[in-house]
């Protein structure tokens, strides 16, 4: 009986210990509930956007682009860009070094960029998959200890802000490892190197250099948005991503933390797919006609569909760039479904017998973005109202949604993010690069548009440039592929013991980030 | 019995061939999986290049070939979204399955034996219908709701037990640390408590709802009274004589639902936070990282036919009538 008591006790207190090692955000060290796992530290891998904002404090970057769309230097204090626009001349700041202590020079940089292009590493990340498409990356070379040239195969006025997110690391710690290695033992020369890591469970990071005014920071992967919040509420960890916007009520009023809800720069669309394959469907035919495309984006509350389904006063979007680099001449489409009917009666689609117009099938993928099925509903009985028949085909994202839409074979109608940012208005224009771009899901083709880009490339001044972008933005504006959305918010809880504000870009960057 | 095992893992790998094809042409349904690994601005080059980097760049039989004749050289593959070993990262991720799942499991006979039995002896009566009552609602409530809400109650609100995390006790003992090991045990408990419980109420309901049903068709077995009628106190006669036999159609449930609970697990392992075997798939899955799906079916398929064939050996070994 005495033995069972002594046992009781002793569970007891190994309980009681166990409460003591909750997993709480202390004075030194910042918790961050992630949604998505961390699935690699190499680099040239990185290619989602939680994996990044990790990565990021791992590996500098030759520049830095700020939330207000600025650009600071990092790693380089100068850059210089021939007069062709095909090169670019970094001057690397002296003195930096790498996690091992090996020191950064010219050649590192080099080696980082040249590294990602390796066709035999056959890497998939942000790097060669996307920064180096997108500017025709060539090679980079060391000029000396402190200058290196990165060179470009065409002349492009956003290659400075795209070469700013490749991550830079030394050479001779890079050579000795094995990609596996890479993958999980990165040897970083941000301010802050990796101390673990456990896939699935949680990244550990501790500072090693500013900036930084936390010790240590550790990411928790909490895929549940729910559990999240409650982590958040219970003061467990000190900023979460993804809140669900039933929950931004909860949070607000727990008194430990509160919601953080920002205008991101991802462009959400309705797209026209104007494909000849798509043109022979029911209700492909109808929108090739500008005119029915224009009658559309009266028919849409957007307004009504951000207050009551993102919980989140959205602006709706009037083109393609985000609204610091928009045409500030052109308002948004207001809700007008009587304008909406008179234009498609007027483009010669009545209503029949049965009431309706035409029948058009939209598609969209399901767990994307934020409650996005809904927003695919609500858009579809909008279009419902003004007589269109419209068949929705909402599938599973990854496997079913994403091959439809890498292969632009996704339609007539369909829903899709795209993110912006706020740097440049050709960022975001440059989705719509050339009319057979992999971007351009909508195969429109219209040459006031894409014939432009001759002329902003030609162009001598910001001033010229900014007069090309506008009148292009206009076609858009009036007879784009688009049905214009919102720009999707973005909800982060924040413990009230924290002060760090969240940028518009989906980026979480801590460095910043101090108690209050 | 030799004969009988031999056979068995004979029959395992043809099961298992049979597994690997299914899943391999499941994932291949979705389309090419390429895609989800190049930019959406690759040119039709840079995708060429990055197809055949990955290897599907072949016809479906040769890769499908390829990677049988590979695993045969205990090669799985690298996993396309980790960059690293398929076959490690899922047997990473299996060690923290099997700490919930055993202890759910335990969770689950430790109640679901006393309670059936209570339930039986005190037929009709209040405790009869106050345990068949829970069986019930642990039968209706999906078990990611009970996981929510404990969490908020428990976890939240109460502050009792942590909301969600996991501190691992089976990977420390691979790995050769100890004492590691054993200082984790009572963290690692305190964090099971709750995933458990939710991951183990269903479990326990229907055992105790078998358990009930099958001692009541013992207990009016005529040996049962024979062994009252010689005086034996009632505690032996329902030990000795009736839980035993009563225990048989448990036995081959709780074998099943072990292999089940390893691969379905997800949902609550998703709640949680918990990095097991069931949130690696699925995620796996969604992004058609396809050798981690490949070798995970696989290890998944070994447990389970594991488990069958000790289910039977154990079934054997208690039950006389049985003949191997």
């Amino acid at each position: 009986m005495l033995r069972k008591k002594h046992l009781l006790i002793a569970s007891a207190a190994g309980l009681l210990l166990a409460g003591t090692t909750f997993a709480q955000a202390s004075g030194d060290t910042l918790v961050v509930g992630l949604s998505a796992d961390i699935t690699t530290f190499e680099p040239a891998s990185v290619s989602s956007r939680d994996n990044a904002n990790v990565v990021r404090h791992i590996f500098d970057t030759l520049q830095s682009i700020e939330g207000d769309g600025s650009v600071v230097p990092d790693l380089a204090t100068n850059l210089a860009i021939s007069e062709d626009g095909l090169a670019y001349t970094y001057t690397i700041e002296s003195g930096r070094t790498c996690h091992d202590g090996e020191a950064l020079t010219a050649e590192d940089v080099a080696f980082s960029f040249n590294r990602a292009k390796d066709p035999a590493n056959a890497f998939t990340g942000n790097t060669p998959g996307f920064v180096f498409s997108s500017v025709g990356f060539v090679d980079a070379v060391a000029l000396s200890d402190t200058e290196v040239q990165i060179n470009i195969s065409a002349k492009n006025q956003i290659a400075f802000g795209l070469l700013a997110e490749v991550y830079i690391h030394c050479k001779d710690s890079y050579e000795k490892m094995t990609l596996e290695q890479a993958a999980t033992t990165p040897i970083g020369s941000g301010s802050y190197k990796l101390e673990s890591w456990m896939p699935g469970s949680e990244v550990r990071l501790s500072k090693v250099a500013e900036p930084g005014n936390f010790q240590n920071i550790v990411y928790r992967i909490i895929p549940e948005a729910s559990t999240r919040s409650a982590e958040l509420m219970a003061g467990n960890v000190d900023i979460i991503t993804n809140v669900a916007p039933d929950q931004i009520d909860v949070i607000n009023d727990s008194g430990t933390s509160a919601v953080q809800s920002v205008q991101g720069t991802r462009r959400m669309y309705v797209g026209f797919n104007l494909s000849p394959e798509f043109a022979a469907m029911p209700g492909g035919d109808a929108i090739q006609n500008p005119d029915v495309r224009r009658a559309l984006q009266y028919a849409v509350d957007v307004p009504a569909i951000c207050s009551q389904l993102l919980n989140f006063p959205c602006e709706r979007m009037t083109g393609i760039v985000n609204p610091p680099n928009a045409n500030k001449s052109l308002p948004p489409y207001p809700y007008d479904p009587k304008k909406a009917e008179e234009l498609l009666d007027a483009a010669g689609w009545q209503r029949q017998a049965d009431g309706t117009r035409f029948t058009i099938r939209f598609q969209a993928g399901r767990g994307r973005y934020l409650n996005d099925e809904n927003v695919v509903l609500a858009v579809a009985q909008y279009l419902s109202d003004v007589g269109l028949k419209v068949e929705t085909d909402i599938m599973e994202w990854g496997s079913v949604y994403v091959p439809l839409i890498r292969k632009r074979n996704v339609g007539p109608l369909f829903f899709l993010g795209s993110g912006g940012a706020l740097w440049s208005p050709l960022y975001d224009m440059t989705d719509l690069a050339k009319a057979d771009s992999g971007t351009n899901y909508t195969h429109w083709n219209d040459p006031r548009w894409f014939d432009r880009w001759t002329d902003i490339a030609a162009s001598k001044s910001p001033e010229e440039t900014r007069v090309i972008i506008d009148e292009m933005l206009k076609v858009f504006y009036e007879d784009g592929p688009w049905m214009h959305m919102y720009f999707q918010p973005d909800f982060y809880g924040v413990s009230k013991r924290l002060n760090w504000t969240a940028r518009p870009d989906e980026k979480v960057y801590l460095f910043s980030a101090t108690l209050n | 019995m030799w004969t009988f095992i031999i056979r068995r893992l004979l029959q395992s790998v043809v099961v298992i061939l049979g597994v690997t094809l299914i899943s391999f042409v499941a994932l291949q349904i979705g389309g090419d999986p390429t895609f989800l690994f190049v930019s959406e601005r690759a040119t039709d080059e840079e995708i060429e290049l990055i197809r055949k980097a990955l290897g599907f760049d072949q016809p479906l039989h040769i890769q499908y070939l390829t990677y049988l004749g590979n695993i045969l050289q205990g090669d799985f593959g690298n996993s396309l979204s980790y960059r690293q070993p398929a076959m490690e990262i899922v047997l990473g991720a299996l060690p923290a399955t099997i700490e919930l799942t055993v202890f759910s499991m335990i969770f689950a006979i430790g109640l679901a034996i006393p309670f059936g039995v209570f339930a039986a002896l005190y037929r009709g009566t209040p405790v009869d219908g106050g345990i068949m009552t829970l069986a019930m609602f642990g039968q209706s409530i999906p078990n990611f709701w009970l996981g929510i809400m404990m969490i908020l109650f428990f976890g939240l609100h109460l502050k009792w037990f942590p909301i969600s995390g996991h501190v691992p006790l089976i990977m420390p003992l691979l790995q050769g640390e100890f004492l590691t090991a054993v200082t984790n045990i009572p963290k690692s408990i305190y964090y099971m408590i709750l995933p458990g419980i939710a991951v183990g109420f269903y479990s326990l309901s229907r055992n105790a709802r078998l358990v009930r049903s099958s001692m009541l068709e013992v207990l009016s077995q005529d040996y049962v009274r024979t062994a009252r009628s010689k005086g034996i106190s009632e505690r032996a006669v329902v030990i000795n004589h009736a839980l035993r036999n009563a225990w048989l159609p448990v036995v081959t449930m709780v074998g099943l639902e072990f292999g089940f609970l390893l691969g379905g697990v997800v949902v609550i392992e998703t709640v949680f936070s918990w990095p097991g075997i069931g949130r690696l798939v699925f995620t796996a899955i969604n992004q058609k990282d396809i050798p981690v799906v490949q070798a995970s079916v696989i290890v998944l398929s070994v447990i389970f036919i594991a488990l069958n064939l000790i289910v039977d050996l154990i079934y054997a070994r208690i039950d006389p009538r049985v003949k191997l």
